[in-house]
């Protein structure tokens, strides 16, 4: 069976080899592989040192110390770290494949209110861009439309998939809303200064806001109508079918578009940004509100600004109770890879590394509502994880040796690890 | 602006609107009344300044100290390597001595016990500190330099120091193939920006090649050059003209100065040094080739993402490699940059930076360098040098910068962890044994800053209720960040 197993995987690394498309996705797994030996970081805050985890048909059927009986293919893990899957919410990864080529970008579709443009479809299975997660720990994400009001729906995928029906992990999973800003920058190609000013359009956005979500209300009670495909798309939001992603950075921003949820019967909300909600937690506590913050890889947005505010803003969100996850929206897609260092940094910053790695897996999982499957170590749940050489959060050590998604094991080579090796050779490095 | 009893100047209005405004004086100074009147107001808050003059400024300027660091752990980035338990002391900026159970005699003595002290790091590629970044009319221009334009008030400088940057070189953009000259500084925050400017300082000038120059990437179709096969020529042209003008005026004929074609003949008498944004393997083979036509070397390929295909050739031409650690995909010419770039070509023999071209990055660039450890196995120690004295070779200032060495400028940095770790943080960054920062001192400033954006509200609000009852809108003027292709 163990010999069988190799045989699989080297025939995989030769195939992908000579490939130009992503590497080929693993096979379903076929028997049960048991990890030994392993420090195994569960996702939810604790760790079991010189663990033995056993996964067969793809979830995890045990997980416990040395005396844990193992089955199947013994992979001995002694020394190394197994974590969940990073997950990587609120990104276009799979919409665009190069910024600057205009012919490989779907990321952002024409229009300012269309919740029913679907990410799903154009989700690119054989990215370049998705394959690069892959060693570095990112296994699963929430490719999401860009730009507008209401940017379109996002879908969950995992990342060794050969299209996107074999990715999708939760389809049609929330709708993403750009909160006007009540402040903002001139728009100098209109004329207008370029400093910040007061966004004199604040309450009309907000109310086109309104008119939209009430509009779309309406024609879910009406019977006889027009086929409304956008509104169509609003009305699961107010039984939970799908959650709304408010994107809002300023105090006022926070307040008002989290009230204005409230208030309108969304069943389920989700801040993403936050910049300053670390001056609110009490409000965002006292509405149940989890944060999806932005990258701590990040400038400080003021002058006199602490310089790493950005660094330590989810440990003051934590400390003050709230559900904290990190996402990195506003970064170019082939920077999520960097996920596991966002959390590092926050662990620079005071906070207890197993807490830190709850950022990018247990509670991203919670937040996107796939926590019963993915984000943390646990019988029952997926076999979606990764072992490293050494502590991942830490760029020296996040040395990958296995991936494996929902128990197939993954190929942890890419376009770029190919050229590496090809130039190595030619220069007679290896 | 001042000009006898008339003055006139640029008003920013709070909206942040810009106007103008002329006065004449029609009166005299109006104190003696002033005073009659004084019993309703208390004499006006005055908010001493600062250096710079904006938030975190200091006090006064830093000045130079002696200081014993006891107990360190020392990464020299010399043939010593990484030194445990060691104590270095700084004298008169300098480095003084490295070793164990030193005397202090009079220093002052730092406790470092448990952390770690390395040479501050050096950005080889940097935009922040500047007013300006692109002249990108034309295809040349050798005749403007960043020198002119250092903006010593950037808040990034802090915000570098706090991530133990000492040492910067603001290039110019990549608009054009042949660009403008750089800026070599010292991040002495509060200094003038000409003390931040490095004494003796070598000469550079930005080069690019690639979509930048070519102007690919938004609606330009006009200017010369568009192709690669263009851009060669465009160098070829250029260089010949320095050489005939050079010749000329060496043989003590009549010239007519030319700036821009003085600033090439630099380049080709070896005076002045090239750092060349670049990404593809055949445009950088192209241009070292065209040096060796012209008899001279290029000095740096900065970016230089597809370095790893022809490090080879680099090596036998002496060309440094500044590159990202992990940078791709963000557009065409980048389809093949890998992340084991900076391994391969250090293997091959080729001195290699990491840099920034980023007011983000530039201040983790110790974890920047620690990628390099992930991608390609480099040891912590090379790691280290390609963000200290790899940087400092190519920008011919490594026998003051980059390194733990008797005699040396002190720019030092105390972390408070292995400095390659993502857990590390810088806690006092030195500048010619001079403290320009420190956690503690920032921590006072944070505090001090909310305290005056009290009393500024407060002042606000008092006027609001005053005799003019005058609104005022909050405003500001944003500063804009640059990166090689803000125009």
């Amino acid at each position: 069976m163990k010999n069988i197993f190799k045989y699989v995987l080297a025939f995989a690394l030769i195939v992908s080899g000579t490939s130009l498309a992503q590497q080929t996705p693993g096979d379903a797994q076929s028997g049960a592989i048991s990890v030994t030996g392993v420090t195994a970081h569960i996702g939810d805050g604790t760790v079991i040192e010189n663990a033995t985890i056993v996964f067969e048909n793809g979830k995890i059927t045990a997980l416990g110390d040395a005396s844990t009986p193992t089955r199947g293919t013994v992979i001995n893990a002694n020394g190394k770290h197994m974590y969940p899957g990073i997950i990587a919410p609120a990104k276009s990864l799979g919409l665009v494949e190069v910024n600057a080529v205009r012919a490989s970008d779907d990321q952002d579709e024409l229009g300012e209110f269309i919740p029913h443009i679907r990410s799903l479809i154009a989700y690119n299975a054989e990215s370049k861009v998705v394959e690069s997660m892959r060693p570095n720990g990112v296994l699963l994400g929430q490719t999401t439309p860009q730009g507008g009001r209401i940017s379109g729906t996002s879908s969950i995928v995992q990342f060794d998939a050969w299209n996107w029906e074999d990715a999708v992990v939760k389809e049609d999973d929330g709708i993403h809303l750009n909160w006007p800003r009540s402040f903002r920058r001139g728009r100098w190609w209109l004329g207008e200064p370029r400093g910040f000013q007061p966004n004199k359009d604040y309450s009309e956005q907000v109310s086109e806001i309104a008119n939209f979500m009430n509009n779309a209300k309406a024609y879910g009670k009406a019977t006889d109508t027009e086929r409304n495909l956008a509104f169509e798309a609003t009305l699961p939001l107010f039984d939970g079918g799908k959650t709304l992603y408010l994107y809002a950075d300023g105090e006022k921003e926070i307040i008002d578009a989290v009230n204005w949820a409230r208030d309108n019967g969304i069943k389920k909300y989700v801040l993403v940004g936050g910049y300053h909600a670390y001056k609110i937690t009490d409000f965002l506590k006292r509405n149940n509100v989890p944060v999806l913050v932005s990258q701590t890889h990040a400038l400080p947005n003021f002058q006199d600004d602490d310089y790493d505010l950005p660094y330590k803003l989810p440990k003051l969100l934590d400390d003050a109770g709230l559900l904290v996850g990190i996402q990195n929206a506003d970064m170019s897609n082939f920077q999520t890879r960097n996920m596991a260092f966002y959390a590092g940094q926050v662990v620079g910053q005071g906070m207890d590394k197993e807490r830190a790695l709850q950022l990018i897996t247990g509670n991203n999982a919670k937040i996107l509502g796939i926590d019963d499957m993915y984000g943390t170590l646990a019988v029952g749940k997926s076999a979606t994880f990764f072992v490293s050489e050494g502590d991942a959060l830490d760029m020296r050590t996040n040395i990958l040796t296995h991936v494996f998604i929902d128990g197939r094991a993954v190929s942890l080579e890419t376009h770029q690890t190919e050229l590496w090796k090809r130039y190595s050779k030619k220069y007679g490095q290896n | 602006m001042r000009s006898s009893d008339n003055i006139r100047g640029r008003l920013v209005l709070p909206n942040g609107r810009e106007t103008s405004f002329n006065a004449n004086k029609t009166a005299g100074p109006e104190e003696a009344e002033k005073q009659a009147e004084g019993d309703d107001g208390e004499a006006p808050t005055v908010v001493g300044i600062t250096y710079p003059n904006i938030g975190y400024g200091y006090k006064s300027v830093p000045q130079s100290q002696n200081i014993l660091f006891k107990n360190a752990t020392v990464w020299t980035g010399e043939a010593e390597g990484i030194l445990m338990n060691t104590d270095v002391l700084v004298r008169d900026g300098k480095i003084a001595a490295i070793g164990q159970n030193l005397n202090a005699r009079g220093a002052r003595v730092v406790d470092a016990t448990g952390k770690h002290l390395t040479a501050g790091i050096i950005d080889e590629h940097s935009h922040i500190a500047a007013l300006a970044i692109n002249e990108a009319g034309h295809n040349s221009s050798a005749e403007v330099t960043i020198e002119d334009v250092v903006d010593p008030e950037d808040i990034d400088i802090y915000r570098n120091l706090a991530g133990g940057v000492t040492s910067i070189q603001i290039l110019h953009g990549s608009a054009n193939p042949i660009g403008g000259r750089s800026a070599i500084i010292k991040l002495k925050w509060g200094e003038s920006a000409d003390n931040m400017i490095y004494d003796n300082t070598p000469k550079f000038i930005k080069f690019a090649l690639g979509e930048n120059v070519k102007q690919s990437n938004w609606q330009s179709f006009s200017r010369f050059p568009q192709t690669r096969m263009g851009v060669e020529q465009l160098y070829m042209n250029y260089f010949s003209r320095a050489k005939e003008y050079d010749a000329k005026k060496k043989s003590g004929a009549n010239i007519r100065y030319d700036e821009e074609l003085e600033v090439l003949a630099e380049i080709l008498n070896g005076e002045r040094f090239i750092s060349c944004h670049s990404y593809v393997q055949s445009e950088i083979n192209m241009l070292m080739k065209v040096a060796e036509k012209f008899d001279f070397r290029v000095n740096t390929f900065t970016h230089i993402l597809e370095g790893y295909k022809v490090a080879d050739k680099m090596a036998a031409h002496g060309v440094g490699g500044s590159t990202f650690s992990d940078w791709w995909a963000y557009k065409y010419e980048v389809n093949d940059a890998i992340p084991y770039n900076a391994a391969i070509m250090a293997r091959e023999g080729v001195v290699v930076a990491i840099n920034s071209d980023d007011g983000e990055m530039s201040r983790r660039l110790n974890q920047e360098a620690a990628k390099t450890v992930k991608y390609g196995g480099m040891s912590e120690e090379e790691a280290w040098k390609m963000v200290t004295l790899n940087p400092a070779k190519l920008l011919h200032i490594d026998d003051r910068v980059g390194s733990i060495k008797v005699g040396k400028d002190a720019d030092l940095v105390l972390w408070t962890d292995n400095p390659l770790s993502v857990y590390a943080k810088a806690e006092q960054t030195y500048i010619e044994g001079a403290l320009f920062f420190d956690l503690t001192k920032d921590a006072s400033m944070r505090a001090a800053i909310q305290q005056e954006r009290n009393e500024l509200i407060k002042m606000m609000l008092d006027d609001k209720g005053g005799n003019n009852g005058a609104k005022r809108r909050p405003g500001s003027r944003p500063k804009q960040r640059f990166t090689c292709e803000t125009l």
